[in-house]
């Protein structure tokens, strides 16, 4: 299984970063995903396709499902029709570590943070994906064990320092503050060295100020060639940072398109940007 | 993931050096049995606390693979003439076995109902080491040969045990500092950020428990040697309990933690008589105290004395440049 997912990965990575090719990559895909809660549909017949080297807002009003289809890509729920791809291959029925291991990663509304952890043990967790060596190798801190340790720390050190928090690396990650805490949430998906990144709601809570730096943040992961899904609320943030912007209500796509066309689409506005 | 420990190689040093030279300047042989006692019972706690204090896995019936250590070891050595050597590594490999098959069902339960398995798991074990008294001796008991020369005299059986404690606190602090120690921590504070990350829950609780089994049988079989004679009386739940509050008392996510509330625990009642009387009382008082008190565990006041980083408004600076060539050499891979 490793190894499949290792071809896999590297068949997204060999067409990276050059983005004229992104085409050719492997895209993340939802087709005709319905999620139903008892007699509620969630998310009802979705189709998206996130591509690598892209930023893919995914907007809409509460309830409309857009952090239902986020945990319907990455695992978390199971869809109820409709498949989930990677490429060419399928997903739908692969649990949420299989799926990590396949190179989709996420962070959360509220960031779930070791908080006993230093801000470094928390974002080295996110290599684990890249970890081979088991209990007994641990225990008995094989040279194997420990190299991959340390090549773990060293990424998350430098991917630390690269979303700005280079001054905190040994605090315990529950004294951070909260943008602190969703910098770091990014970090831990990044050193896990994704091909896709789900982000919900990442400037929730932030400042005109720390929101900007999101921005240039996850445009450089963009520029990185990693596929990027925003949930978001803050739509002159995604209006800005997006290349295609899907908008749900009700569970379904009333709107896809590039930031201008949705932008300017009545029903769009008369269901969610308002006038 | 930092131990205390490693902070501070001098007293690192200093302690192993006291340690290691207690024969000379114990007071009396029995002070030396008790440290003797102490050891073998961090040899499974030790082993218990990557369950219970990093993994966050409930155990209190690890009495039960205590006792089957015991068992296994007062019979092949006693009962067989096994080596006692040999009849102690069996005793390991029994213990994690046993281990293994209990967790194979039960840590796919959640916490509370995980707990109550172990606990049933223990209470079988104790009336199956009544029935079986072809084996196990019954009621009466059975008595449990010494370890050969040169281990058979207190300093020396002493410096074995030590050795054996010394051996699992440094695997598990092994474990707790790599990467695996990471997703253990990660399986006890946040099972989704956990599956976000690709640990695999159950295999990585397995191997957990398997450990902690193999360090039980290996404690066990110690233990029941230094008795000399066991019977179902010695292997009461308030023993698994015992284990379960040092860990507790001593703090989660730590090993100096355990291994101090294991030392107070088990010396306190014996080194101050009143203190004895109380018994169960004692340990109850004592949970009390910590759990109101200071929930983060006695190995927690030594946080107070490490330096604090001054709590500044930190300003979150993106290193753009920084970040682009991190990313990079991750597509490159």
């Amino acid at each position: 299984m490793n190894a499949r997912e290792n071809t896999l990965r590297k068949d997204v990575s060999a067409a990276l970063p050059a983005h004229v090719s992104k085409a050719a990559a492997a895209a993340l895909s939802a087709r005709d995903v319905t999620r139903s809660f008892g007699a509620v549909k969630a998310v009802d017949s979705v189709s998206l396709q996130l591509r690598p080297g892209e930023i893919h807002g995914l907007i809409g009003p509460n309830g409309s499902g857009k952090t239902t289809m986020l945990n319907l890509l990455c695992g978390f729920y199971p869809v109820t029709s409709g498949n989930i791809a990677i490429g060419s291959r399928d997903v739908t029925a692969a649990t949420v570590q299989q799926r990590s291991a396949a190179g989709i990663a996420r962070t959360f509304q509220k960031p779930r943070l070791l908080n006993s952890l230093s801000v470094l043990d928390n974002a080295m967790l996110g290599g684990w994906n890249s970890t081979r060596s088991g209990f007994l190798a641990a225990a008995l801190a094989t040279p194997r064990a420990r190299r991959e340790n340390a090549d773990i720390r060293a990424r998350a050190e430098e991917i630390l320092c690269g979303v700005g928090l280079r001054e905190v690396l040994d605090r315990p990650a529950g004294n951070l503050d909260h943008a602190e805490q969703r910098f770091l949430e990014i970090a831990r998906s990044l050193v896990a060295q994704p091909s896709f990144l789900l982000l919900d709601e990442p400037a929730g809570g932030l400042t005109e100020h720390e929101i900007a730096q999101l921005a240039a943040v996850v445009g450089t992961v963009r520029n990185a060639g990693i596929g990027v899904l925003l949930v978001e609320h803050h739509t002159d943030f995604v209006f800005k940072i997006c290349d295609r912007v899907t908008t749900l209500n009700l569970g379904a796509t009333i709107k896809h398109g590039t930031p201008d066309e949705v932008r300017n689409d009545p029903e769009v506005i008369a269901v969610y940007l308002g006038a | 993931m930092k131990p205390i420990s490693s902070s501070r190689p001098v007293l690192l040093v200093l302690s192993l050096v006291a340690l290691v030279s207690l024969p000379f300047w114990a007071p009396d042989e029995y002070k030396i049995h008790l440290a003797t006692l102490i050891a073998a019972y961090w040899v499974l706690i030790g082993g218990l606390n990557l369950a219970v204090g990093y993994t966050g896995l409930l155990s209190i019936g690890h009495v039960g693979l205590f006792a089957i250590g015991a068992y296994a070891f007062a019979i092949l050595a006693g009962t067989h003439d096994v080596h006692p050597y040999v009849a102690l590594a069996a005793a390991g490999g029994i213990g994690g076995l046993c281990g293994l098959l209990l967790g194979l069902p039960s840590l796919r339960l959640p916490g509370f109902y995980f707990a109550m398995a172990t606990m049933a798991f223990g209470m079988i074990v104790g009336e199956l080491s009544l029935a079986f008294d072809g084996l196990t001796g019954g009621g009466a008991g059975i008595s449990v040969p010494a370890f050969p020369a040169p281990f058979d005299k207190p300093a020396t059986v002493f410096w074995l045990v030590l050795s054996l404690a010394a051996i699992v606190t440094v695997m598990t602090w092994n474990v707790a500092r790599l990467m695996f120690g990471r997703s253990l921590v990660a399986l006890r504070d946040s099972e989704v950020a956990a599956a976000a990350v690709g640990i695999p829950f159950y295999r990585t609780k397995l191997a957990v428990y398997s450990f902690s089994g193999v360090t039980a049988g290996v404690g066990g079989a110690v233990f029941a040697s230094l008795q000399t004679y066991i019977t179902p009386e010695t292997f009461v739940f308030d023993l698994g309990m015992f284990f379960f509050i040092c860990i507790i008392i001593g703090g989660r996510g730590s090993i100096l933690g355990p291994l101090l509330g294991t030392i107070a625990l088990t010396a306190l009642p014996e080194v101050a008589a009143p203190l004895a009387k109380l018994g169960q009382f004692f340990y109850g008082i004592v949970l009390l105290l910590v759990v109101l008190l200071v929930p983060e565990g006695i190995g927690s006041v030594f946080h107070l004395f490490r330096k604090q980083p001054a709590k500044t408004k930190h300003v979150v600076k993106p290193e753009l440049e920084l970040l682009s060539t991190a990313l990079r050499k991750g597509a490159a891979r």
